[in-house]
């Protein structure tokens, strides 16, 4: 008995330790074949196809390689990749970088692999212009895989219902569109409030049209806003309010979970427009009752400001990359490089219905709103990226909620700047 | 002589030796629980006060990529408004479902420990509210409340003029009220219950021939005697209430708790350290958590809960003073006896 007793606290111990040392990576398995692990946050349909036949593809031609794949639920995505980061024996050796703070924080820590030297030519050539968001400090920490600019999504169907018959270009088209589509009793615009940064999107939008580029610079690198763009954006905000445009009970409403989302009432022409980065026909498409892609979505650029100074073509958007943890084998970099080259970088565009990061892989693109935004982007004067992105999640956090706070009522435009400036002392 | 003296060393030796081994097999028995409960709860706690004292983005270790900030994080925390609000949230919570829940949880005890028909059915449904988890509970009511939710659908059909009731900020706190108080009540309604059923009958017997009606037996006799169990159900319903978390988060998500006037002590502190990226700042927040709880519950515990550890059927002065009655009593026995204290004793434990 006595010996059993023992046998078990041993084996109970034996467990817990077991339990901690597993999950090892970037080393060689017990068949002597280098693993790679690789996190990414699609987890259905499509996307998660994508990574596994890639990674497919790569060990037939890399019979030494074994690239074990990890599809993260995008909302669980940082979290636990802050933690897995902790520790290079739990940690993947590609996985998902926004770009922005957030990746300076990781690269920071020492976390990331400087893959300046790394990235083979033809990427770099191939990648051009969407390789800033993967660069700090002059030297490149990620590999884009696409670029999403954002704009206005729209039914065509129901702008033809309420007899819009083009797109607005101007601030005050815009207004008329939007009053056009409430008389014909159409909820005008879709915002998922829950989310937060959905709505924190029209704020960031109205800033890079009223606030010059040095100003707007200024403010990402510093975070100052005293500039007087910064209250007209504010007050832009408010006449947007004024105009009553949008669903209703949108403060609990979420971006993209289910037919009531914002982008769920878009999909099922419960509501005309929406403003949203260039994934968006990727996640209509989850959301149209028959699961198709939405066969009248159409997409304008932001309208531009007459009173603002900024540049009436500058638009925003993000870009996903992947980055390289600091301890990864040589083996993670070649894959990463595989995956960028023009073919599968094609392959990429069709399964997440978006724009891929490689220009040359960019004809792969058929959908038309899409091939709009292409059209838009390539002409863009600049691209910024997300505000709450460059900021990193604290700040970033912290201005979206006052954006929606001030949408329900709670708060004023210099509330928004107060709120970024006391979170700025928590971190 | 000397075999018996060697039998006797001998049996004492394997009545040592039973001890022994019985403590060594608590200590291996008990020891995996122990090392789950050192690593996972009180380890952390400690964690946590350390981290409390860096502004550190959870990248690293603190001391490297983190600053030491002494108690710069307890400051902001103390000035910050949202967390201000957070709190007046919460204690809120606290106070409204002692106050909501617990008379109506009385009542519905009181109809269910009557004999009827399909009662046990109905205890059922009551109770079933509490099973089910809380994810459920908060998407299915978020789902209904909606402003194009099922209620609104409804009153908009009997021509009444809906709500927004999840998002509007006047509303929102009420709304949240509702839902604890359909879920938890099942829990408060069965305790009470049990508290019920532990009351001799024969003090009502006693109260029906004093001539005491239905409502006068109930304020008389059950509600005093209902006092542990309620005092136990309040002390429980506190602490639920002071960790409320998980349905604010469903049913408003990560955001705009604070915005809708619902956030509480635990969302901010997933707020500001985990979403945030503040992990210093969150284990900060953590610990004042801690720290107010752990106020909160003690003293609670030193000055309503003790006086149940003096038995279930009397007050406390009451008992303190019958206790030292009899001891005196049993100890003046004992002297004119010569007895043992061993009686005194017994009489006080009593």
């Amino acid at each position: 008995m006595k010996f059993k007793s023992v046998a078990a606290a041993v084996l109970a111990m034996a467990t817990c330790v077991s339990m901690a040392a597993c999950g090892s990576s970037g080393s060689t398995n017990a068949d002597g074949k280098v693993e790679i692990t690789m996190w990414h946050n699609s987890t259905t349909g499509d996307g998660k196809a994508y990574w596994e036949a890639a990674a497919k593809a790569f060990e037939k031609e890399n019979p030494n390689v074994e690239i074990k794949i990890e599809a993260i639920q995008n909302e669980d995505m940082d979290g636990k990749l802050q933690t897995a980061l902790q520790d290079p024996n739990s940690a993947p050796d590609i996985f998902m970088a926004r770009g922005g703070q957030k990746l300076r924080d990781v690269v920071e820590a020492g976390q990331a692999m400087d893959l300046t030297d790394k990235v083979s030519d033809t990427v770099k050539t191939q990648l051009k212009t969407a390789e800033a968001t993967g660069t700090i400090d002059g030297k490149i920490y990620s590999v884009q895989q696409s670029v999403l600019p954002g704009g206005i999504w729209y039914s065509k169907d129901l702008f033809e219902k309420a007899g819009i018959t083009e797109t607005p270009k101007t601030w005050d088209e815009f207004k008329t569109v939007v009053q056009k589509l409430k008389d014909a009793g159409i909820t005008p615009i879709a915002v998922g409030g829950k989310d937060a940064w959905p709505a924190a999107h029209w704020w960031y939008w109205f800033a890079l049209r009223e606030c010059s580029s040095d100003t707007f610079e200024k403010a990402q690198a510093d975070k100052d806003f005293s500039d007087s763009c910064w209250t007209r954006t504010g007050d832009d905000v408010q006449s947007l309010l004024d105009l009553d445009a949008f669903n209703d009970g949108f403060l609990t409403t979420p971006a993209q979970q289910g037919a009531s989302s914002s982008a769920g009432l878009l999909a099922n022409h419960m509501a005309a427009m929406e403003l949203m980065g260039g994934w968006e026909p990727g996640v209509i498409k989850d959301l149209t009752p028959d699961k198709q892609e939405m066969a009248d979505l159409g997409y304008f650029a932001f309208p531009t400001m007459d009173t603002g100074k900024g540049d009436p073509t500058a638009i925003m958007g993000g870009s996903d990359g992947m980055a390289v943890g600091a301890w990864a084998p040589e083996e993670a970099v070649d894959f990463l490089n595989f995956v960028s080259e023009k073919e599968w970088q094609e392959k990429y565009a069709t399964a997440f219905s978006t724009i891929p990061a490689n220009k040359e892989a960019q004809d792969a693109v058929t959908n038309d709103a899409l091939k709009q935004v292409l059209s838009v982007y390539n002409e863009a004067s600049s691209v910024s990226m997300w505000l709450d992105t460059v900021f990193g999640q604290n700040i970033g956090n912290a201005l979206n909620e006052g954006v929606v706070n001030m949408m329900a009522g709670k708060g004023t435009a210099d509330d928004i700047v107060k709120g970024v400036e006391s979170a700025a002392a928590k971190g | 002589m000397s075999a018996s003296a060697g039998a006797a060393i001998k049996r004492r030796q394997s009545v040592l030796t039973d001890k022994a081994r019985k403590r060594i097999e608590i200590a291996i028995l008990s020891l995996p629980a122990l090392i789950m409960f050192l690593g996972f709860v009180i380890l952390p706690v400690f964690m946590a006060g350390y981290y409390g004292f860096f502004k550190w983005k959870g990248y690293g270790k603190p001391t490297v990529n983190g600053q030491f900030i002494g108690f710069e994080n307890y400051k902001i925390i103390l000035t910050d408004p949202n967390f201000q609000e957070a709190l007046g949230h919460t204690l809120f919570v606290v106070v409204a479902s002692l106050v909501i829940q617990g008379p109506l949880a009385i009542l519905f005890a009181l109809l269910l420990n009557q004999k009827f028909k399909g009662r046990a059915l109905i205890r059922t449904l009551i109770f079933v509210p509490y099973v089910v988890s809380e994810v459920i509970v908060g998407t299915g009511w978020s789902l209904i409340l909606q402003t194009t939710g099922a209620l609104n659908a409804i009153l908009k059909k009997m021509g009444l003029a809906g709500a927004d009731w999840i998002s509007d900020p006047k509303i929102a706190i009420w709304t949240l009220m509702f839902i604890i108080s359909w879920k938890y009540i099942g829990f408060a309604v069965i305790l009470m219950i049990a508290g019920m059923q532990s009351i001799p009958e024969d003090l009502y017997e006693a109260a029906r021939v004093d001539g005491a009606g239905f409502w006068r037996q109930q304020w008389s006799i059950t509600l005093p005697l209902l006092g542990p169990t309620i005092r136990i159900w309040a002390f429980m319903s506190i602490i639920g209430s002071l960790q409320l978390f998980d349905l604010v988060y469903i049913i408003w998500g990560q955001y705009v708790s604070s915005t809708a006037g619902t956030s509480t002590m635990a969302t901010y502190m997933v707020r500001e350290g985990r979403l945030a990226n503040n992990y210093g700042y969150g284990s900060a927040v953590a610990v004042v958590i801690f720290i107010i709880s752990l106020v909160i519950a003690l003293t609670y515990q030193k000055f309503v809960l003790n006086r149940d550890l003096e038995g279930a059927l009397t007050d406390e002065k009451d008992a303190k003073r019958r206790a030292k009655r009899a001891a005196k009593e049993a100890a003046k026995r004992a002297k004119a006896n010569g007895g043992s204290v061993a009686v005194a004793n017994e009489v006080i434990s009593q």
